[in-house]
């Protein structure tokens, strides 16, 4: 007869095993951290941490939000146009009172995950490829951002843009507060089945699970943190711009491969995908750094996914 | 027993699929403790009653009861709140996630809307106890061998507590070891009052563990009785006997003294040491049950597969094709199954499909030769009676029996040596069916040898000179023409030993 565990410990276990595969990743991401802080000392003070944690956390944001959507494999190209439409609506909409501030951030929030949840309604019940209706929809809500704003402009309240970029590190609270709550929603029916829904559907539906739900479940909760990286964005620069968050795309991406995260879907975790942010943030930094142009951290960037990408395929080769 | 009422019963259940009937009028009642044995040959309608009992499938004619409620529409969903559970073939696992998550997905047990470990610990952790499984409730399934991921499967069914449970072939993966434990199982839910169903291709299975039987084939049900008092052979005569009518042509050998192609030992993945011997103007059948290691030998011939043998002979040379294109040198030619996927190019004009495999042929100097092609392409068009339009004409716009014998004319032009057939007449209609039997006994004639693979036991009793039937990847029965009957090939596919009529 087997020792049967207590929940929590069956729970703590099932966490600890979805690190399988990316204890590498977590030892690279350490020495180079060690590395960054050796050749910067300055990155151990409050205002070090801050700043870094600044400049990486947008980045987060979306390697989560793509990671959500990778998860069902499929993939967002609209995650940067989401971050532009974010800022925009957060410079027009966000009051410079605390109530018109939560409200105008939780009215972009909103439309992120209504937007989100449309993509993913049209994925999941029409059965269309993600690349295709999320390219689409890139042009859909960059065009929307365009609309609100045809040039860079509006404005941040003072107060509120002192409260997420000041010198304090509020942006590592945050994230520490999104990847509890992926944690707790992970603990929630919904979340093993997005889980499950992206790994196996058709076994995940004949098990009773909705996949359909499941998927654009996913696509809100992704179309909401996208939109969030957008007031984020703003708060930084003090003011909305539709283009700002084109590059962010692609970067979620890499950082999402670099995670661990696969693209058929059902492989990858959330932690994966920001423990790959922020190796992609370090790697900048630390090439800074080093003094290498900016021209070879690209060339760098590329060898180091498709570097990422072999030895994965080596290693499944090999089991 | 008798006197128990059936939990789930069918009656006069018709289901079609593009016209073709694969059930006709079949009625089944399963009945709580009982365990009720459902045999067929392949593609006798099995699975699609299976699915119809669960919802997957909606009939065109005929009616479900539940407890005696007729079921106006039963949906997979619907079935599982009747408590149907199915522990289908085909896994339904989601290989990232740990056992426990995949035995309780769908029915995880909530408190506050959270996940309650505790009580899927107890749960689950007694479910796999019970089937004697012993796997750490968090280890990923990935990492499980096939034989416990199929235990995981049938936990995940048990897990449910089901009314009805139906088993499609559990025990194609298990050890010796692992079956006992499932049939003890299997007993004691009998004993609880579950109404099981068994499907199964192993005899003694099913002699061991089943009270009542319902036998298909073609379609119809031939038998629906208590198991007591019936000899495997008895079922298996129930399980054959179809009229062939004029499908075939009349059977005569063309086969030639010259050795077309000989393999002593051939092993590869899916297969063990097989013999065999092929002579110019011979067509040997393949047979057996679905996934045996039949598909496995043509590709190990072809080159497809990484194959070692003690003696692979053909095209003038002993050894192993080391790939496809080599395999082509020596004169093989390999017309898959999966025609859509594997050989022919769906867009693209049937001329270009036909001349595709011996392009290089045609050419001249390395420049494509745009008048021998379309003369060709008309040569073979004819000779093959592909119907459906010009040379031009994409080939995805041919019905799928016209597709079929572009994927077979266009390797004419390379006049093959050994032609190797995949199953060549799946899901193509009668007529195209009787074309492409003409075709292939054609270039029989001509001195190509021809291996026929077939899941259809009457291709092989009408067309062969030999059948060769596998079993487990081996071949368990070699079987001249004149012994080539029906029933003993499915005999030998299931491993009953026949008895010979005196």
């Amino acid at each position: 007869m087997r020792q049967v565990p207590s929940g929590a410990a069956l729970h703590a276990r099932l966490i600890w095993r979805r690190n399988r595969g990316q204890i590498g990743l977590f030892v690279l991401l350490a020495l180079l951290l060690a590395l960054y802080a050796f050749l910067h000392p300055g990155l151990l003070s409050w205002a070090g941490i801050a700043r870094f944690t600044q400049n990486w956390f947008p980045v987060a944001l979306v390697a989560i939000a793509q990671t959500l959507v990778m998860l069902m494999g499929g993939i967002d190209l609209a995650i940067g146009a989401m971050v532009g439409l974010g800022t925009v609506l957060a410079a027009t909409l966000v009051g410079e009172s605390a109530l018109g501030a939560g409200l105008g951030i939780t009215a972009t929030v909103a439309i992120g995950v209504a937007a989100g949840g449309l993509v993913g309604t049209i994925v999941a019940l029409f059965g269309l490829p993600a690349i295709i209706v999320t390219l689409a929809s890139s042009f859909l809500i960059g065009g929307a951002a365009l609309l609100v704003m045809p040039r860079p402009g509006g404005s941040m309240p003072g107060w509120l843009s002192e409260g997420l970029v000041g010198v304090h590190p509020t942006a590592l609270l945050i994230l520490i507060v999104i990847l509890v709550a992926w944690r707790v929603l992970r603990a929630t029916p919904l979340g093993l089945s997005i889980d499950a829904a992206g790994d196996n559907p058709a076994g995940a539906f004949r098990s009773g699970v909705n996949v359909a739900l499941a998927r654009i479940a996913a696509y809100a909760i992704s179309g909401g943190l996208a939109a969030f990286a957008g007031v984020y964005v703003a708060a930084q620069t003090g003011a909305g711009d539709p283009l700002i968050g084109n590059p962010l795309a692609l970067q979620s991406i890499t950082a999402a491969v670099l995670g661990g995260v696969g693209f058929l879907g059902g492989q990858g975790t959330i932690r994966g995908a920001v423990a790959g942010s922020l190796l992609l943030a370090v790697l900048v930094n630390v090439m800074f750094f080093l003094g290498l142009p900016p021209v070879a951290q690209y060339v760098m960037q590329g060898l180091i996914i498709v570097a990422a990408m072999g030895i994965k395929r080596l290693r499944e080769r090999a089991a | 027993m008798s006197g128990t009422a059936p939990v789930l019963a069918a009656q006069g259940l018709v289901k079609r699929f593009f016209g073709n009937p694969v059930l006709n009028d079949v009625s089944i009642e399963i009945v709580p403790g009982r365990v009720h044995a459902l045999l067929g040959e392949n593609g006798a309608g099995k699975s699609t009653l299976v699915n119809l009992l669960s919802g997957v499938l909606a009939p065109d004619a005929g009616r479900l009861l539940v407890d005696r409620q007729p079921c106006a529409r039963l949906t997979p969903a619907l079935a599982r709140r009747h408590g149907i559970a199915v522990v289908q073939q085909e896994l339904s696992l989601a290989p990232h996630l740990s056992v426990v998550e995949n035995v309780a997905l769908g029915a995880v047990p909530t408190r506050h809307g959270l996940i309650d470990y505790g009580r899927l610990a107890v749960e689950v952790g007694r479910v796999l106890d019970r089937l004697g499984l012993d796997v750490a409730l968090d280890q990923p399934v990935e990492e499980l061998p096939l034989g416990k991921r199929q235990l995981v499967e049938i936990a995940k069914a048990l897990y449910r507590q089901p009314r009805v449970l139906i088993l499609d072939e559990p025990t194609s993966s298990l050890t010796a070891h692992e079956v006992q434990a499932l049939f003890k199982v299997l007993a004691e839910l009998r004993r609880q009052g579950t109404a099981l169903v068994y499907i199964s291709h192993r005899m003694n299975e099913v002699m061991h563990l089943c009270d009542w039987v319902t036998v298909l084939k073609d379609g119809t049900r031939t038998a629906d009785r208590t198991m007591v008092g019936i000899d495997p052979p008895a079922l298996v005569r129930l399980m054959v006997g179809r009229e062939p009518g004029d499908l075939f042509p009349p059977f005569r050998s063309t086969a030639r003294g010259e050795l077309a192609l000989e393999a002593r030992g051939l092993t590869a993945p899916g297969i063990q040491g097989v013999d065999l011997v092929v002579r110019q103007g011979e067509v040997l059948g393949i047979g057996g049950l679905l996934g045996q290691g039949q598909e496995e030998l043509l590709l190990a011939l072809y080159g497809a597969l990484d194959a070692q043998a003690e003696r692979l002979a053909t095209g003038g040379i002993d050894r192993p094709s080391r790939n496809p294109a080599d395999a082509i040198g020596r004169g093989l030619a390999y017309v898959p199954a999966d025609r859509k996927r594997e050989a022919v190019l769906l867009p693209l004009s049937i001329r270009f499909n036909l001349t595709l495999p011996g392009l290089r042929r045609l050419a001249r100097r390395g420049l494509r030769r745009f008048a021998q092609e379309a003369e060709v392409a008309r040569e073979l068009t004819t000779k093959l009676n592909v119907r459906g339009g010009g040379p031009e004409r994409a080939v995805q716009l041919l019905s799928g029996g016209n597709q079929q014998k572009v994927a077979l004319a266009r390797w004419l032009p390379l006049s093959p040596n050994v032609l190797l057939l995949n199953d060549p007449t799946r899901g193509v209609d009668v007529d195209t069916k009787r074309e492409i039997y003409l075709r292939l006994k054609g270039m029989a004639a001509d001195g190509m040898a021809v291996i026929l693979l077939s899941s259809d036991a009457l291709e092989l009793v009408h067309l062969c000179d030999r059948v060769l039937v596998f079993r487990d990847g081996r071949i368990a029965a070699d079987l001249a023409h004149r012994q080539a009957s029906e029933e003993a090939i499915v005999a030998a596919s299931l491993g009953v030993a026949r008895q010979e009529a005196a």
